[in-house]
């Protein structure tokens, strides 16, 4: 724990250092210049004592400035002086965290310290999590927006289709339209799930355990095999597994079942050889998983933003615009990283590395 | 009953353009409606468009669509000269509705080749009603 201790007799500073230098890590200032140059070198201080009595500038003015330039380390003042006004200023202007009266007493010093380092990290803390809160309100907003689009706008089409469905005499006609009513449902349903997935990664706790691969796409496979069989696309399947692999298997087939469904989701229609690879090496401790299509390609100015909440790069109403932004927060949980490569009307091809735990 | 408008909707549900389409149907005999899932191709279709048609087109137009957001559309579609412009009406047709979404509903009304908005789902009589509107040139 690093400690800038200010004063400009350097008969002080020896002292202080001599005496605290075992238990922390003590960096001497002797004039206020000097001390500023060193917080900024130093942005990992925690706490700061100065000396009241300076020359040029009084400690308590040195704090009234550092308070808005440096608002991080906590402030101790030390004086041998008991003025009252000294204090108050200290106190209203200066932002003090303590007061120590000189002589000191190494006891003094560290118990002063001690409460000093709680309050750093009482403050960090709640910094951290201030910022936690800021973009969970954000989330909140972008919720909001979504819910009246992807909960309401089915709702709203199928309460039309009721309507309409009093007109219709045709047979066929009907048909179609339940069938259009059939898939807006089913499209609610996967947003529900999805939120639920969202949700899961967001607040969830890692299940490590061993994994292996091979049984994890073995489960996965039946799914995408009738998409294989009924859209026409080779799906194709490579597992290299030779070590014990250890991560969390909820976030991994999450990571897998997105990632496989856009790519059977987003093929070209025109395209007469389909196909999709998903490829895993466990190699070194690393899971390197890559899933190919032959699809329609993201255009290059939309691929910085796919990973965003609820975002589409397509025209069809297909997506929920949650699918990437669950990998992505999942690979950010398990610690890995994920690249995508994309050429439009040719395909895109994920790479994700996952450390083994 | 016949009337003098064809019809252009925009929307990126098939339900929703389906269920238009019927409501249209229904309540007008041998009308054209031209459907699009996406503003792009709309926009694509009117920029080609040079014909000197009669009647003017409705455009029933969603807003919440990925990629082109239907004010986009708008912009876009006000960008074209006046003569282009006058052939077609625009009307909003969105599940936001100026009571519950205020902000955005004045931002729709402040384009001047917006006509006027109408809240999901398009029913007879909202169709009728609008037409009415339109004929007596409110």
């Amino acid at each position: 724990m690093k400690i800038l201790y200010v004063d400009d007799e350097p008969d002080n500073l020896v002292g202080f250092k001599a005496s605290l230098r075992l238990d922390y890590q003590i960096l001497t200032a002797v004039t206020i210049p000097q001390a500023i140059s060193c917080l900024d070198n130093h942005p990992e201080i925690k706490v700061v004592f100065c000396d009241q009595r300076m020359p040029i500038k009084t400690g308590v003015e040195f704090f009234e400035e550092i308070r808005v330039s440096h608002p991080l380390p906590v402030r101790i003042l030390l004086t041998a002086y008991t003025d009252v006004e000294a204090i108050i200023d200290a106190i209203n202007r200066g932002n003090i965290f303590r007061y120590v009266k000189k002589p000191w007493t190494e006891a003094d010093i560290i118990s002063a310290i001690d409460e000093a380092n709680k309050f750093y990290m009482a403050n960090s803390m709640l910094s951290i999590k201030n910022d936690e809160l800021q973009k969970a309100y954000n989330e909140l907003d972008k919720f909001a927006y979504s819910i009246s689009h992807d909960i309401r706008g089915p709702l709203s089409g199928i309460l039309g289709a009721i309507n309409v469905a009093r007109e219709i005499d045709d047979v066929e006609e009907m048909k179609e339209m339940l069938f259009l009513m059939g898939k807006s449902l089913n499209k609610l349903d996967t947003y529900i799930l999805s939120m639920h997935d969202y949700y899961s990664l967001q607040r969830g706790e890692l299940k490590i355990k061993e994994l292996d691969f091979n049984k994890i796409i073995d489960d996965l496979k039946p799914m995408y095999t009738v998409l294989s069989k009924t859209n026409k696309v080779a799906f194709n399947i490579s597992v290299e597994q030779g070590e014990i692999f250890r991560s969390d298997d909820v976030p991994v087939k999450l990571i897998l079942n997105n990632l496989l469904s856009n790519a059977f989701k987003y093929q070209d229609k025109k395209n007469k050889n389909k196909s999709v690879d998903v490829i895993v090496k466990v190699q070194n401790s690393l899971a390197t998983i890559y899933v190919k299509d032959t699809g329609i390609g993201i255009l290059g100015t939309h691929i910085g933003e796919i990973f965003n909440l609820f975002y589409r790069a397509n025209f069809q109403e297909v997506g929920s615009g949650f699918g990437l932004y669950n990998v992505k927060s999942a690979i950010l949980k398990l610690n890995g990283q994920i690249e995508v490569t994309s050429v439009l009307h040719q395909g895109t091809t994920f790479r994700v590395t996952i450390p083994s735990v | 009953m016949n009337i003098e408008y064809s019809f252009i909707v925009i929307d990126d549900s098939e339900l929703d353009s389906f269920v238009i389409q019927k409501v249209i149907q229904h309540t007008y005999e041998a009308v054209s409606i031209k459907t699009f899932q996406n503003g792009f191709d709309a926009i694509e279709m009117i920029r080609n468009h040079t014909g000197n048609d009669r009647p003017p087109a409705i455009i029933f137009l969603d807003l919440q669509m990925p990629f082109m957001h239907g004010t986009k559309f708008i912009e876009e579609f006000e960008k074209h000269p006046p003569e282009i412009q006058n052939k077609y009406v625009i009307v909003v047709l969105s599940i936001l509705s100026s009571a519950t979404y205020p902000v955005d509903m004045f931002r729709i009304r402040n384009y001047v080749s917006v006509n006027s908005m109408i809240e999901k789902p398009l029913t007879k009589e909202k169709l009728t009603k609008l037409l009415a509107e339109l004929k007596s040139g409110v």
